[in-house]
């Protein structure tokens, strides 16, 4: 999974349960839900079970999985559970009905649900093509990073201007703090500048759900469009006839982050852009140059996504971009020295990367963003980055942090050896086990839920099996 | 039944542990479960603190390598 379906996971996860009753009503949250959220093997057991009259005994489920894989069917059915798609129970296994009722739906068709969205009837007099949507798009969502890269104070401001209620969100979000009436970059900000786009869009989209109360909207409804918005086709206008309030209310701060292209605020038509309809899919949010040849349209940064970074063995970096977003991503954690009309060039110093660390960007960040926008020539090699200067960032990096902080919960005072065992390798198999001392008889697990169910079934568990 | 603990858990270098116990030793309210020279659990309250003043007593204790600056 991404890193953006585990952030709307997360997300998801802590919405009480009739939140979820309620978004599953709507067979396009189902349909998303089930394409973004789940791995192979949930899939799997969800599409086998659609169908079912009559729940799944939990030994009859234990006998599609491998034995050796039990730690993957685990992971499975521990997400199908906090997505409440399959509540567990000690005995059989059944999917929640307004789910399995909605994929079906989704599935197969037909309903007036009207979820997919609804196509505006008559033809638009100022049709606008797929070229200018993407375009729209990269421009209203790189103003949005550009003014958050420019309060990093890193010389690049250029004075750019987004909307107030972007303003308000990026504040609220804790990616940009308002200091001395200055914008002032944090670590979320950073964090958020280096993800690709379609983690971006859901991490904005999350501070946007968790202060729809407060602008008077319902959640659910929020989160359903925005499912629906996944599932619309690029380039088709839609009609807003069918929208609730608040739906209509949303198009407005949308079509800001240029998720949405609407000509006027009161037209009677919306057209997804790239960044909405792939919100559900794996498909790259911003137009790269992979996509075709229309691509060369867009002449910033995203197009040169397919790599434009060139990293040597002396740590100097050479980057082909004529992008002012870039540039000013890349001074982040560079020594930038040379800047020329299509390249610029700098170093990765001790300095410049401590510098970015005590921003709060890590190591790992700064490898996979240089990775993942490494120049063609560079990814001929293998490893792609000069392992020489991965190590060294690393290293910068443990030189600034001398201790491993995880956060989570310690397990101590067993009974015996023989809970302590099965307690611990449990923890394990559902990957939640951090450390363990088996000599102490002590562990440490990032979460507890699942676990505590486990202390509980336990007895439960026994005697079901030899029954 | 056993005990579930929350905090956070602190893994680093013996050298870097004896550091952590010995602010720890002013007042005790840092450290819930010291468990080996290399590993403990701090209450997840106090973490940004804890790390504040192993920064300070670090700052006096190392000194920065200089820089070979040739550009």
């Amino acid at each position: 999974m991404s890193v953006a379906s585990l952030r709307s996971l997360e997300y998801l996860e802590q919405l009480p349960g009739t939140v979820f009753t309620r978004l599953y009503q709507q067979p396009s949250t189902a349909l998303a839900i089930f394409r973004r959220m789940l791995p192979h093997l949930a899939k799997t057991f969800v599409m086998a079970m659609l169908y079912m009259p009559e729940p799944l005994p939990v030994a009859d489920l234990e006998a599609w999985v491998r034995p050796d894989s039990s730690r993957e069917k685990d992971q499975a059915l521990n997400v199908l559970e906090r997505l409440h798609i399959l509540p567990s129970s000690p005995r059989a296994y059944k999917l929640s009905d307004s789910f399995a009722a909605s994929l079906r739906l989704a599935l197969t068709g037909g309903g007036n649900h009207r979820s997919f969205g609804v196509p505006c009837s008559t033809p638009d007099k100022h049709q606008v093509s797929i070229d200018f949507l993407d375009a729209y798009a990269q421009r209203q969502w790189e103003t949005i990073l550009y003014y958050v890269v420019s309060s990093a104070g890193t010389g690049m401001e250029g004075g750019v201007e987004i909307s107030n209620g972007s303003k308000t969100l990026l504040q609220l979000g804790n990616f940009v703090v308002e200091k001395a009436r200055r914008p002032t970059i944090t670590q979320m900000g950073f964090e958020f500048l280096l993800q690709e786009t379609n983690g971006q869009v859901w991490n904005l989209l999350i501070v946007y759900l968790d202060n729809a109360e407060n602008l008077k909207m319902d959640p659910v409804d929020v989160l359903s469009f925005l499912f629906t918005l996944g599932s619309l086709t690029l380039g088709q206008d839609y009609s807003t006839a069918n929208l609730s309030p608040t739906q209509i209310q949303m198009l407005e701060d949308l079509a800001d982050f240029g998720l949405i292209y609407r000509r006027s605020p009161d037209s009677i038509r919306y057209y997804p852009t790239r960044l909405a309809t792939t919100l559900t899919s794996d498909a790259p949010a911003l137009l790269t140059s992979t996509a075709g040849p229309s691509a060369s349209s867009l002449a910033t940064a995203t197009s040169e996504k397919s790599g434009f970074i060139i990293v040597e063995t002396n740590y100097r970096i050479y980057a082909y971009t004529t992008s002012p977003l870039t540039t000013a991503i890349l001074a982040l954690f560079t020594h930038l020295t040379l800047r020329f009309p299509n390249m610029v060039a700098g170093k990765l110093t001790k300095e410049s990367i401590q510098t970015a660390i005590t921003y709060g960007i890590t190591a790992d960040q700064i490898v996979s963003y240089l990775t993942t926008h490494a120049h063609p020539q560079l990814r001929k090699t293998h490893p792609v980055l000069p392992p020489t200067v991965v190590d060294q960032i690393r290293l910068w990096q443990i030189e600034g942090d001398r201790m491993r902080a995880t956060p989570g919960f310690l397990f101590k005072e067993f009974a015996g050896e023989e809970e302590y065992r099965g307690a611990v390798e449990y923890a394990d198999t559902l990957g939640v086990l951090v450390w363990r001392n088996d000599g102490k008889r002590l562990f440490f697990v990032t979460r507890y839920e699942q676990l505590m169910g486990y202390f509980r079934n336990k007895p439960k568990k026994g005697a079901g099996a030899a029954g | 039944m056993p005990k579930a603990t929350p905090g956070v858990l602190v893994q680093c270098d013996p050298s870097i542990k004896a550091i952590i116990n010995k602010i720890d030793a002013e007042r005790n309210d840092y450290i819930i479960e010291d468990i080996d020279d290399e590993t403990c659990v701090v209450k997840e309250s106090k973490y940004k603190e804890l790390q504040e003043r192993l920064k300070e007593e670090l700052k006096d204790t190392v000194k920065e390598a200089e820089e070979s600056g040739s550009d």
